[in-house]
């Protein structure tokens, strides 16, 4: 008991620690930065260019180059301060965040107006009206407004209009993607029946795909605005000038139109009066965490599925190809030694993409759950193997040779002599792997699994209280994770053959 | 009871054994002494097939294996149990199962290979402690003993499988000088008993005192046997001479 205590008094320590020197590492802002950008001479836009086309992509013909209206429209805008432009690559679901930090002067990619963004940061004047679209398979029918996607499998991108509209309406499966294409690829091979976007992606990817279709009217039209912290009212009152004088030289449309997305909604435009944003006052998450705990804890409990099945898997495939690498027929032993080293050269994040988006291609298609599983489990078995191999081969030849020659077979040998001594040898590598991948599991969130990390980071975009709702789900994780290495201790403990 | 014809087996390149022959009655106690590396060990993992032989073919008690081939097929590998259980093994460094108790150690190859029940496997095992003297350890582990009483629990756990015959490979060569008395009185209690066994030993004085025959290994090869006061008092050959005034300064 002494140890626990002693151990969390630790952690503490370090966490506060941690706490500390990030308050000092944290860049602190001068009020302004309008006075920056010019001495500079650089203006640093926050976007995200993965599946970011038509705002934000690597140019299909000179992938070394960016491309995109946002792309253009940042150009222009930083011209009118005499300024170059230069995109900041950031996750576009945590572009407010990372602005907020500091990351870059303004976040520019597709945001849009709502009073939940401007809670934290300041929408400029909107520079593109927007609006969502259904888009199905071709062969799909009836599904041609909001209402009718209850008790269907949509998908939505991360923090969007979309998941919100999607999330008010209730009733449906809502599945959350972190990007573009994987949502339109999931329509595709069926795992879901219809996507909800805004306009101008739907256009760009649907519209000349032939497996998909813009199914009903755009609807819930919208803005999208850029994104300024809080004190930068000057840098704010320059970004709006340009923007006024951009759409009314006729900049904006030559631009909208270089990437087909001008239409008729972009008269909106002109007539956009600024709403006053009601501040709601900040949440603490840990004042209030009987609301959501709960929420955190049933993202933990998909966390701990993920990881108890996925390990259960790793430690019996490791089993079968540590087996084959020892002991079988040479092209076998090569094939289980190519596993090993091919799984852990590469990165899981490539073999879960694989597992869940590319397998369809080939006809097999998983759910998200399965393929994490997969994911999961075939990763670390190629650990657990080289960790029973280490075990195994730490055993003593004569161990083999007694059993042996006292009449045992080679498998009943296996069995009943090496295993068990090499089983035991292995259990603190195996638990410290489990707590890895009890770590490591939140990865599949880019398969849309919701598990606790993701609940966190939801949470977390729409509180904005990272702090609180982070100091909640590490505890989570803690709690999960500390009990395990302590069961751990004791099954090595009891299993111990060695004491005098 | 055993039968050694023309024994050949290399290690690569390195021609170990040079055809051996050996025959041996039942109840005969033969001693192998001579020197290091002369192949001694690799003779005793030949007869039990911890090798095959490249060569050669071996007969204990009735079952007759020829070397020359991994076994193959299950009827060949099942030959090769038989001749195992046939031949009981004690090891320089003991080789008990550090995770079974004595008593599990002793009654784990019974009941998994011949398939008797544990209850009678473990008064069988009860009994062969109480003959080598342990019988109150049945229950420590194998780090919780000495060296001397790991080895009497070794010859313990083969005697279970009710061989015809015993080999034993330097049993006493791992043990501190005052543990080596325990292990061979309970070897010569064997050889009173009437067990057929080969021991390779360093123990001059226990091959004086229980062997019926004494062979000298050399190069691979017999070059020398005889009882015990031929070779010992009246040595043929030069190099048998050298050996046994090198071990007795010793
Ligand atoms: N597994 C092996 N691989 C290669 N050479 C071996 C192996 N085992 C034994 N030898 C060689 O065979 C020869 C005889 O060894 P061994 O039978 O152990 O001799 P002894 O028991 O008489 O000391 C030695 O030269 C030794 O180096
Ligand atoms: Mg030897």
């Amino acid at each position: 008991m002494n140890d626990v205590w002693r151990l969390s008094r630790l952690v503490v320590c370090n966490f506060i620690f941690v706490l500390l020197l990030a308050s000092r590492i944290f860049p602190v802002f001068a009020a302004d930065h309008l006075d920056e950008i010019k001495s500079r001479g650089v203006l640093l836009w926050g976007a995200d260019a993965e599946g970011g086309a038509p705002y934000v992509f690597p140019d299909p013909d000179k992938p070394e180059q960016l491309t995109g209206f946002e792309y253009d429209f940042a150009g222009a805008l930083a011209a009118k301060f005499g300024v170059k432009a230069k995109m900041v690559q950031n996750q576009w679901d945590q572009l407010i965040p990372a602005l907020d930090r500091g990351n870059f002067d303004i976040a520019l990619n597709g945001l849009e107006i709502t009073s939940d963004n401007q809670q934290h940061i300041i929408m400029s004047l909107p520079y593109f009206v927007y609006a969502q679209q259904i888009v199905t398979r071709k062969n799909t029918s009836g599904l041609t407004k909001l209402e009718n996607l209850k008790g269907r499998a949509v998908g939505v991108l991360s923090a969007t209009v979309a998941q919100r509209l999607v999330e008010q309406m209730g009733g449906a499966d809502m599945r959350i993607y972190p990007g573009n294409v994987e949502c339109f690829r999931d329509l595709k091979s069926e795992r879901i029946e219809a996507v909800v976007q805004d306009l101008p992606i739907a256009l760009y990817y649907a519209k000349p795909d032939v497996e998909l279709k813009l199914s009903g009217e755009p609807f819930a039209p919208g803005y999208y605005g850029i994104g300024v912290r809080k004190q930068d009212t000057t840098l704010t009152a320059a970004i709006n000038k340009a923007i006024k004088e951009l759409s009314e030289d006729g900049t904006l449309e030559k631009i909208c139109r270089k990437y087909g997305i001008w239409d008729q909604r972009q008269a909106g435009l002109k007539e956009y009066q600024p709403e006053a944003v009601a501040q709601r006052k900040s949440i603490s998450t840990l004042r209030e965490w009987p609301k959501y705990l709960p929420l955190l804890l049933r993202g933990a409990v998909t966390t701990v599925e993920l990881s108890v099945l996925g390990m259960a898997l790793a430690v019996t495939v490791g089993l079968l190809i540590v087996l084959m690498r020892l002991y079988a027929v040479v092209p076998l032993r090569w094939l289980a030694r190519a596993y090993v080293e091919v799984v852990r050269g590469t990165p899981l994040l490539i073999q879960l993409f694989l597992i869940y988006y590319g397998l369809p291609q080939v006809g097999i298609k998983l759910n998200a759950f399965l393929a994490g599983v997969l994911g999961l489990g075939l990763n670390y078995a190629a650990s657990e193997a080289e960790n029973y191999r280490a075990g195994i081969q730490s055993i003593p030849k004569g161990q083999m040779e007694a059993a042996f020659a006292l009449g045992m077979s080679w498998s009943q040998a296996l069995r009943r002599v090496i295993l068990p001594q090499a089983l035991r040898l292995v259990i603190p590598p195996v638990t410290n792997d489990f707590i890895a991948m009890f770590k490591d599991s939140s990865i599949v969130s880019v398969i849309t699994m919701v598990e606790l990390t993701k609940v966190y980071g939801m949470l977390a975009m729409s509180t904005y209280d990272y702090i609180g709702l982070g100091l909640m789900t590490a505890g989570i994780y803690f709690a999960l994770s500390y009990p395990a290495s302590i069961l751990a201790g004791r099954l090595e403990e009891r299993l111990r053959y060695d004491r005098r | 009871m055993i039968a050694v014809e023309k024994l050949v087996k290399s290690y690569n390149s390195n021609r170990v054994l040079h055809g051996v022959d050996h025959t041996q009655a039942q109840g005969e106690a033969v001693v192998l002494i001579g020197p290091s590396g002369c192949g001694k060990s690799t003779f005793l993992r030949c007869l039990n097939q911890l090798e095959i032989a490249d060569s050669g073919r071996i007969t204990i008690g009735g079952l007759t294996i020829d070397g020359g081939h991994m076994p193959r097929t299950s009827a060949e590998r099942e030959q090769q149990r038989q001749l195992r259980i046939r031949a009981g093994m004690v090891f320089q460094q003991f080789n008990l199962f550090p995770h079974r108790t004595v008593l599990q150690n002793i009654t784990e190859s019974p009941v998994v290979v011949k398939g008797i029940s544990k209850s009678e496997a473990e008064s069988q095992a009860r009994e062969l402690l109480a003959k080598v003297g342990l019988e109150k350890k049945a229950d420590a582990y194998p780090a919780q003993l000495s060296g001397g009483q790991q080895q009497r629990v070794a010859i313990a756990r083969a005697l279970a499988m009710e061989p015809q015959v015993m080999l034993f490979d330097e049993p006493t060569s791992a043990l501190d000088p005052e543990l080596r008395d325990e292990v061979l009185r309970v070897m010569r209690q064997l050889v009173e008993e009437g067990m057929t066994m080969i021991v390779v030993t360093h123990e001059m004085q226990f091959a004086r005192d229980m062997a019926d025959r004494v062979l000298f290994f050399d190069g691979g090869q017999v070059t020398e046997s005889g009882t015990p006061e031929e070779i010992f008092s009246n040595p043929k050959h030069a190099r048998t001479r050298e050996f046994l005034s090198k071990v007795a300064t010793r």
